[in-house]
């Protein structure tokens, strides 16, 4: 009898864990509709800010609503936190968000138009190769010391272009060789000259600029001491900034604090000093399922979403006290890449069959491919319809983006056409055969364990297979990846993504140069010296070295526009989609003026905490 | 005296296994196929200069072998190098090490003060319905998956609002007063403390009632009952003394878990220790923290079991006379 009563006892135990499992196992219904509606309405932008004097100090002010001081906003990053708070030494993203909120470079981007604008600078003129900046005066860093020319000079001269920590704004304005040259006409006004007209350079000006005081024994302790100079275990009073923001502690693996800075030189419309929040948080988060659940338990006020959890917060939104954004599609590019390489390696072997060589060096047979694969079904399938059909090599939010260049269906009809004319015919079985009559069946690679990737990959070789294809799908460990496009070249096609920038194509001549270290499609060894470029390529190279040269946007803007036509034409990357960037913050912050470009917190000086948390809208 | 060439003479044999640890793990992660330079090699701004730039500063331009030898001496040095970002690793290790200590103990504390009264109780109560009551929960306590069940506190935590969602302090902590610092922590803690708590108690209790029933069934438990002394004498001068061997071993390997026992639960509840570090270090194949890592928990484990051994030839004088 006693026996009987225990087991009932456990039976009903559990019946008990088993019924919570199937209730949480049971996924909530998506709406697809919903998850498509999620336009933004239309955002009213305050005007430009303005410059204003007073009592001989250069301000910034800010046209926004007047806001009320006080208050905090918690956002968060993902990941093991910042490793450096040193701006020139940041290799990884995080590092590198953090410096932004603590330094301002002279220049910033027009969050909406992305057009270069004044920051620490007061204004700046361009005139071919020659850069006049002139400085606010009277502007201080968080420490009561004058922001001035020499800062500037010490910056330039002393860190960048002598090479300390990280190189790479240092290698991408060398010239031919030769580097700009920065000098100090007065106190106030800075002159840079690159050494012939060289466009990008202005972009740079948007480096975080150092403090010479604090920055000026470091450097002469040598580069290895650089290395590790303002590591993340300093004391947070050492860091002198420029920003809105400076340091208040560090707590690794958990948060960085960052309180008002209060000698920051942007004002509001009464004159007072900005910014109005009194903290600003990030939290260390170690994945994006921890980060969704902080949310969601009040603990962070805005947060980037992404996937399924868009159409679970737009529903959750009517009743909750925050707001969903889509920012539209972000930088990031999906694409289809061919191998092109037609050398031999050290052994005298192709690193490409020569059959697969004829394949995808005809211009015919990469169109048929891109006209086979199915854009909108990936967006819908994959993406959750939360991402755009992709056609260009620009991301499609950059202001060089060639709007000229027309989408399309997919158009099986068409690829079979264009097939048709390079000589390939289908057997009896449907199997598609080259002129020398070998079937055509070539490995598709990309990195196993990114899920989108695998995911495109299976619809791509869907795809492929209506025309008679036989695609190898096969993806491979991340490392193994790069390696193959880097160094053995030992791939046919390849699912890749990477990150562009919407301001500044210049950035991309790694990948479009045909000397460039990720011109994966034709990847040349280090140091390579015999000219085997395509026509197409040596047009790109002459189109990249001019966009670089000209000067105004209109005149650069021809060159890309020229630039993403021809790979519009000849496909050495087959795009498939960039997603939407959706992020939600809470309604209680105002001043929230969205872009595409700048993200939500980009003007965070001016956004607020309104005392009354208000429901919904 | 005798003690003490005891335990020199385990200090040195344990140099050698220290060294194969070494070789052993150094080989895999250098190995394996983990480029850590493979996300600055994608990165379109990235120049070919700063790719060589960075493989020369890891050493990775060197055959392995070399990389080992730089390794180990300045290992031996008691120089744990540098981390792929340039920082101390000893800095690094020095940030976390306290936070998975101050976990890690309130843990093992709270199991041996609840868990060995509690399996000498069930023992002496064998088969009443206490004793099978704490079988059926023990039985709950081992099976449930370690993240699984954090992963269900978390959710209850996000539902109810009743407890923070991970980490170890709040975001307000600095401007709290001492009690409310205290008051802070204790709030963070509670969680990830309950799920270690609940799976290592289960088997400290079922070991420890195990034991005892063992050495109660005894014959010289059943002679000193025979001889007529108090049952409190028989079961806590002489049966558990005698049941408590066994568990002063496991205490040896509780102390290798000090400081890497509690990853999993680490990462759920993003608690700031040393898991999700060394758990990243593997990822990016940062090898001066990894080995730094792996060679700290060999170390432990080397001296837990010393300690142990030590502990036994204090209670246990059988043993002191082989030693």
């Amino acid at each position: 009898m006693k026996k009987a009563g225990y087991v009932i006892l456990v039976l009903i135990f559990i019946a008990i864990l088993a019924k919570a499992c199937i209730i949480a196992d049971t996924p909530t219904p998506i709406t697809q509709e919903k998850s498509q509606n999620t336009a933004t309405e239309q955002i009213i932008y305050p005007q430009n800010q303005k410059n204003i004097t007073i009592a001989d100090v250069d301000y910034l002010q800010s046209q926004a609503e007047i806001g009320i001081y006080g208050g905090s906003l918690v956002a968060s990053t993902i990941g093991e936190g910042p490793k450096t708070f040193n701006p020139f030494n940041t290799k990884d993203n995080i590092s590198a968000m953090m410096s932004e909120v603590m330094y301002d470079g002279l220049l910033t981007t027009h969050p909406v138009t992305g057009q270069p604008i004044p920051k620490l600078a007061k204004s700046f003129s361009v005139n071919g190769n020659d850069y006049i900046i002139h400085l606010r005066h009277g502007i201080k860093w968080s420490d009561g010391k004058p922001i001035t020319a020499d800062d500037v000079v010490f910056t330039w001269q002393n860190i960048i272009f002598d090479g300390f920590g990280n190189t790479s704004t240092r290698d991408s304005i060398i010239i031919d060789g030769k580097l700009p040259t920065v000098k100090k006409i007065d106190d106030y006004t800075v002159e840079f000259k690159t050494p012939q007209p060289f466009a990008p350079f202005i972009r740079m000006l948007s480096t975080s600029i150092a403090p010479k005081h604090i920055f000026e024994p470091a450097v002469k302790k040598g580069k290895e001491y650089f290395e590790t100079f303002l590591s993340t275990n300093i004391d947070p009073k050492i860091l002198v900034t420029s920003g809105a923001f400076k340091l208040k502690e560090y707590v690794p693996a958990q948060r960085v604090v960052f309180e008002r800075n209060p000698n920051y030189y942007m004002i509001n419309k009464n004159n007072q000093k900005l910014p109005y929040l009194d903290k600003l948080v990030y939290l260390i988060v170690g994945d994006i399922n921890n980060e969704v659940l902080k949310f969601e338990g009040g603990e962070l006020d805005t947060i980037g979403l992404q996937g399924a959890n868009v159409a679970r917060f737009k529903e959750l939104e009517k009743h909750s006290n925050f707001k969903v954004y889509n920012l539209g599609p972000d930088t990031g590019t999906m694409f289809v890449s061919f191998n092109l390489n037609n050398r031999k390696d050290k052994n005298g072997k192709y690193y490409v069959d020569l059959k697969k060589q004829r394949w995808f060096q005809d211009k015919n047979f990469r169109q048929a491919v891109d006209y086979a694969i199915d854009r909108k079904n990936m967006v819908l399938n994959i993406a959750n319809g939360l991402a755009a059909p992709l056609y260009t090599a620009e991301s499609l939010n950059s202001i060089y983006l060639n709007k000229n260049l027309k989408p399309y269906d997919r158009n099986i009809e068409k690829s079979k056409d264009l097939l048709k004319k390079s000589g390939y015919w289908w057997d009896k079985k449907g199997h598609l055969m080259d002129k020398f009559g070998n079937h055509v069946e070539f490995n598709l690679f990309t990195n196993a364990g990114n899920t989108e990737r695998e995911a495109i990959g299976v619809m791509v070789k869907q795809d492929l297979e209506d025309l008679g294809m036989k695609i190898n799908f096969k993806p491979i460990e991340f490392n193994s990846l790069v390696n193959k496009l880097v160094n053995t070249s030992d791939w046919d096609i390849v699912i890749m993504g990477l990150t562009g920038s919407p301001l500044e194509p210049n950035g991309g001549k790694n990948v479009w140069m045909s000397n460039g270290t990720l011109h994966m499609f034709n990847q040349r060894p280090a140091g390579y010296t015999k000219d085997d470029r395509y026509p197409w390529e040596k047009e790109l190279d002459y189109l990249y070295t001019q966009g670089a040269l000209a000067t105004t946007f209109e005149a650069r803007k021809k060159f890309y526009d020229e630039y993403q036509k021809i790979v519009y034409e000849e496909k050495p990357f087959v795009y498939i989609y960039s997603p939407l960037r959706i992020t939600a913050i809470r309604t209680k912050f105002k001043n929230v003026f969205p872009t595409s470009l700048g993200g939500v917190t980009y003007n965070i000086e001016e956004i607020y905490e309104a005392k009354e948390p208000s429901k919904g809208e | 005296m005798k003690i003490l060439t005891y335990i020199l003479k385990r200090i040195l044999q344990s140099i050698p296994l220290l060294i194969l640890v070494s070789i052993i793990s150094f080989f895999i992660i250098r190995l394996s196929p983990v480029d850590p330079l493979a996300e600055l090699r994608l990165n379109p701004s990235v120049s070919q200069e700063t790719l060589q730039k960075e493989t020369q500063r890891l050493g990775l331009d060197k055959p392995i072998i070399v990389q080992y030898g730089k390794w180990a001496k300045s290992f031996v040095k008691g120089d744990l190098g540098i981390t792929s970002n340039g920082e101390k690793v000893s800095d690094k290790l020095k940030e976390r090490i306290p936070n998975t200590l101050l976990l890690t103990t309130i843990v093992i504390a709270l199991t041996w003060i609840v868990g060995i009264p509690l399996g000498v109780a069930a023992a002496l109560k064998w088969k009443t319905p206490f004793d099978r009551i704490l079988t059926v929960l023990t039985s709950v306590g081992m099976a449930i998956p370690s993240f699984f069940f954090a992963v269900l506190l978390l959710i209850m935590a996000v539902k109810t609002g009743w407890f923070p969602i991970g980490g170890l302090t709040s975001s307000n902590f600095l401007e709290m007063s001492f009690g409310g610092q205290v008051w802070d922590i204790t709030h963070h803690l509670i969680l990830p403390v309950t799920v270690l708590f609940t799976i290592s108690l289960a088997g400290l209790q079922r070991q420890m009632r195990a034991n005892l029933l063992d050495v109660l069934d005894s014959d010289y438990v059943k002679f000193a009952r025979a001889k007529g002394l108090s049952e409190f004498d028989v079961i806590y001068k002489h049966a558990l003394r005698n049941a408590i061997n066994p568990m002063i071993t496991m205490l040896g390997f509780e102390f290798a878990g000090l400081l890497s026992g509690a990853a999993l639960t680490e990462y759920v509840f993003q608690y700031p220790g040393l898991g999700r570090l060394i758990l990243e270090a593997v990822m990016k194949s940062d090898i001066n923290l990894v080995m730094a890592s792996l060679m700290m928990g060999a170390i432990m484990l080397i001296l837990g079991n010393l300690i142990a051994d030590i502990l036994l030839i204090i209670t246990d004088p059988r043993i002191r006379v082989k030693a």
